[in-house]
């Protein structure tokens, strides 16, 4: 008997997985498809409005040089044009309404999300969603009628009491027997004032949204130890929303930097390199643009443009790090107990 | 009972139900009135211009008297660079302008648009000020050319300037800082203003504007302040806080706003306001450009001899405001729209004509009957754009114009009326002061505790050689001399330094507006007072809530001694 080593080959085909496609067909490809067009478009106009803004000014650059950022004159029947003082006024009005926006909105916020009683919290919400509702030409005309001459008062305080401190000063005397408002007045501080009022609501809204989804869980845990409501707060709710307290801040200072009406009716318009937001006269890049703009030639509208190019950058850059932050603070990757 | 309640309800119901339908039936009667009634307007279209804040008081007021007849006439202002850009860019169906276009040079042309110049009001640019002395505005303040223009261009920086008192023979002001308010936008009234600088002192207007000539921007000087349309220059100055501000606008804004303008010193050596009457004599001398009616600066002006007019009445910076209309027959906006051109005509008719009598009272000042009738030539161009345009039977004198001399339209009636100016208003003079103003508007500083009750000077000859005429007469009277002064009689005041009459009667006693320089705060103090503000802005915040935390923990002890945390009935979600 003998044993006969067959050599077959077996037949049995290897398991191939059977193709799984999660291509979308039917109505899910058309509604796909249809969304991402869409969605698309939003990428494809900012872009544009980019492109457009870079291409309009390319002449501008070429002709004034690295002098355009940092010539501080805005003179162009001398053919002197730079916005060096017109971004630091922008930020200076910027900074001015963050620094009363923030702790107003943070206030706010948490007011909303952990003490109000329910039935007053909806109708705080609303009131707050209605402040963003409001026109911005309406904060401007409110900023210099109503607000302008008691918050001139207040500046010739801030600059008689802290006028040591540089950012209170002003080019005046404080203690005078009639003192001079008007050098107090139509300055950065009364504009970011009105500018605060703009931004506050946004970055309210932001904060508390975060901060009214700070885990459940981790709260009861808190006061089933013992918390206190405030020490829920400190513990949990501040450390979890960190996130969304930044990114509604930056999304308000974003605001703020572009923030053009408002700005444009109080300021008396002034080209100077300084940082005295107590003391009349600013100019920011937006309200710039929107005074010069009716009456320019050629060349300054493309002046502007650049001006609106730089501006765009700047916004955009804060408003990307101000989405990246709110997007990782979701994951309540902050919180520490 | 209940029967008969559901039944009233019923009823009222149903009444309602019928008010509502007859409310219903009355709107739709009263639209379907408004649908017939339009076809009578439809000889109308709207037209729509900006430019000048300079002229638009009056411009506004045009347009609401022809609304009247269903013309729809729409003007923005925005200044008059932006007026003429927007006419150049073809998005206007008129402008509104200062000055014509400043040629390729400065990249300010029609950009090809046909167009014709057209005298629209003749006004005066004025200079209105805010400066207030014991509470009180200031008012019949009297400065030189020179004088404003050292003020513009930052060379005089505080009201107690002696040339300042030296125009106001005297007349002393408080130690107010001057703030010279300025457009910054491109402005037709900075032009004005800025072609007299040049004209009339080029080296102070060269030391801050270093090319020369009339500018739509006003330079930077560093004690001004920018704001952006003529409504927004008067605001910055009535405004509360605008003690010491000065500004130039058209004369309409201060005379709407019960705010005073500066009288300027004219070449006839006296201090004149720009009423219609000065603002007509002024503009007597004015040179119109008519050598050939077919040129684009047809009409335009040269005002250097205004400002030299040395007749007594004459106000130096009188100036006429135009309008730009679209002369060619395919003009971009106008083509094929006969309604259009027939608005812009029309109301041009009306506001050449009828409107003029109202410029007086608006702060203007008419035009004469030769530029009237020279604007209804430039109006014929838009007839003769297109045939349709009804532009006939129109007669300049037959407008009601108060400038109107039958027999010679060259005449300017309100000049040859022009009241003279008053002995006081002569330079050296006066001044002449109105019944709440007085000479010395708080100018010197009086030690406190000193002696008199307030500065004594004399309104009249004793001082100053002439007499004021209101001014003795209203406040001389009225008060009693203070006690310390009356014996100082016939001396020199030791406080002013000026010499005290001998109290006869004449005696004007500046009662409240001695303004009192205070030392300055002692150094030091200023951080024990911000540690102190501080602290009391931090009480503000946190002792209402700390009280009624307090409040809250006392009532919850009263009631229930161990009851539990009075935050959890709030509810957190």
């Amino acid at each position: 008997m003998s044993t006969e080593v067959r050599e077959v080959t077996p037949r049995a085909e290897p398991a191939r997985p059977r193709p799984i496609s999660s291509k979308a067909t039917g109505s899910d490809a058309v509604f796909v498809k249809g969304t991402r067009t869409v969605a698309a478009t939003v990428l494809v106009i900012t872009g544009g409005i980019g492109v457009f803004l870079a291409s309009q000014s390319i002449p501008t650059l070429r002709h004034y040089g690295w002098s355009f950022f940092t010539e501080t004159q805005w003179a162009p029947e001398t053919d002197t044009i730079g916005i060096a003082a017109v971004l630091v006024g922008t930020f200076t009005v910027a900074l001015v309404a963050m620094s009363i926006a923030f702790p107003l909105s943070l206030a706010t916020a948490l007011y909303i999300s952990e003490f109000a009683p329910p039935r007053v919290r909806s109708t705080l919400v609303s009131m707050v969603d209605l402040m963003a509702a409001v026109p911005s030409i309406i904060y401007g005309l409110w900023g210099f009628f109503l607000l302008q001459p008691h918050a001139s008062a207040v500046a010739r305080f801030l600059h008689a009491n802290l006028g040591w401190i540089p950012i209170f000063d002003v080019d005046a005397d404080a203690d005078a027997a009639q003192w001079e408002q008007t050098r107090y007045t139509a300055s950065a501080f009364i504009a970011g004032l009105a500018v605060a009022m703009m931004v506050m609501p946004m970055a309210s809204s932001v904060m508390r949204e975060v901060f009214s989804s700070a885990p459940l869980g981790e709260r009861e845990g808190a006061l089933a130890l013992g918390s206190t409501r405030w020490g829920v707060i400190r513990s949990v709710v501040l450390p979890f929303g960190r996130g969304g307290i930044i990114g509604g801040t930056m999304l308000g200072l974003g605001r703020a930097l572009g923030e053009t009406i408002a700005v444009l009716i109080i300021v008396s318009p002034r080209f100077d390199l300084k940082f005295k937001p107590l003391e009349i006269g600013t100019n920011t890049v937006s309200a710039l643009i929107a005074g010069r703009f009716g009456e320019a030639s050629v060349a300054q509208l493309s002046a502007l443009l650049t001006a609106g190019f730089v501006l765009f950058c700047l916004t955009l850059l804060i408003n990307t790090l101000a989405a990246i932050v709110v997007s990782r603070s979701r994951s309540g990757a902050g919180t520490d107990i | 009972m209940p029967h008969s309640l559901v039944a009233t309800r019923r009823h009222r119901r149903a009444r309602w139900k019928r008010a509502a339908s007859a409310a219903l039936a009355a709107v739709v009667v009263a639209i379907l009135g408004l649908l017939a009634a339009s076809p009578a307007s439809a000889a109308y279209g709207q037209i729509e211009g900006t430019g000048s804040t300079w002229s638009q008081v009056i411009v506004d007021q045009w347009i609401a008297d022809v609304s009247a007849n269903g013309m729809q006439v729409v003007y923005t202002g925005g200044g008059s660079s932006k007026g003429r850009k927007d006419f150049a860019q073809g998005s206007t169906d008129f402008a509104i302008s200062e000055i014509p276009y400043q040629g390729a040079a400065e990249q300010d042309t029609s950009g090809g648009r046909e167009f014709a110049y057209l005298p629209i009001v003749a006004g005066g640019t004025s200079f209105t000020y805010h400066l207030e002395a014991g509470g009180k505005l200031v008012r019949d303040i009297r400065l030189s050319g020179e004088t404003i223009a050292k003020i513009f261009t930052g060379a005089i920086t505080k009201w107690n300037d002696p040339q300042i008192s030296s125009d106001n023979n005297g007349r002393t002001f408080p130690d107010t800082a001057i703030i010279p308010v300025v457009r910054s936008d491109g402005s037709g009234t900075t032009a004005q203003f800025t072609t007299w600088l040049d004209k009339q002192y080029p080296s102070l207007w060269r030391s801050v504007y270093a090319k020369g000539g009339l500018t739509s921007y006003y330079p930077q000087i560093p004690s001004a302040v920018g704001a952006s349309s003529s409504d927004q220059v008067m605001n910055s100055i009535s405004a509360p806080s605008g003690n010491g501000t000065i500004g130039y606008v058209e004369y309409s804004y201060p005379v709407n706003k019960g705010y005073p303008v500066v009288k300027v010193l004219n070449a006839g050596g006296f201090y004149v306001e720009p009423t219609q009457y000065n603002v007509a004599v002024a503009l007597t001398t004015a040179k119109i450009n008519t050598a050939d009616p077919t040129a684009e600066n047809y009409l335009t002006q040269d005002l250097s001899e205004v400002y030299t007019n040395g007749d007594p009445r004459a106000y130096p910076l009188s100036s006429y405001s135009y309008m730009l209309i679209p002369t060619a027959s395919d003009d971009s906006r106008m083509k094929g729209q006969t309604n259009k051109r027939q608005t812009l005509v029309d109301f041009l008719f009306y506001s050449l004509c009828e409107g003029q009598g109202k410029a007086g009272a608006y702060g203007y000042s008419p035009l004469p009957l030769n530029l009237v009738q020279a604007g209804f030539e430039q109006i014929g161009k838009l007839g003769a754009a297109d045939g349709d345009v009804d532009i006939a039977g129109r007669e300049p004198t037959r407008c009601n114009n108060p400038t109107f001399v039958p027999g010679d339209l060259s005449k300017n009636h309100l000049a040859e009326v022009a009241p003279q100016p008053a002995a006081c208003d002569k330079s050296g003079a006066g001044p002449c002061l109105g019944s709440d103003q007085s000479q010395t508007a708080g100018g010197a500083p009086v030690a406190a505790g000193a002696g008199a009750g307030g500065a004594v000077t004399t309104a009249g000859g004793a001082a100053n050689g002439t007499k004021g005429g209101t001014a003795s007469a209203a406040s001389g009277g009225a008060l009693p001399t203070a006690g310390g002064a009356a014996d100082t009689a016939g001396q020199v005041d030791p406080e002013t330094g000026l010499p005290v009459s001998s109290g006869d009667g004449t005696m004007s006693v500046a009662s409240a507006s001695v303004s009192t320089v205070l030392p300055p705060r002692p150094v030091g103090g200023s951080l024990l007072f911000g540690v102190l503000a501080a602290i009391e802005l931090l009480a503000l915040v946190l002792l209402p809530a700390l009280l009624i935390v307090l409040w809250r923990r006392n009532r919850t002890r009263a009631i229930t001694p161990t009851t539990e945390d009075p935050w959890l009935d709030g509810g957190a979600s």
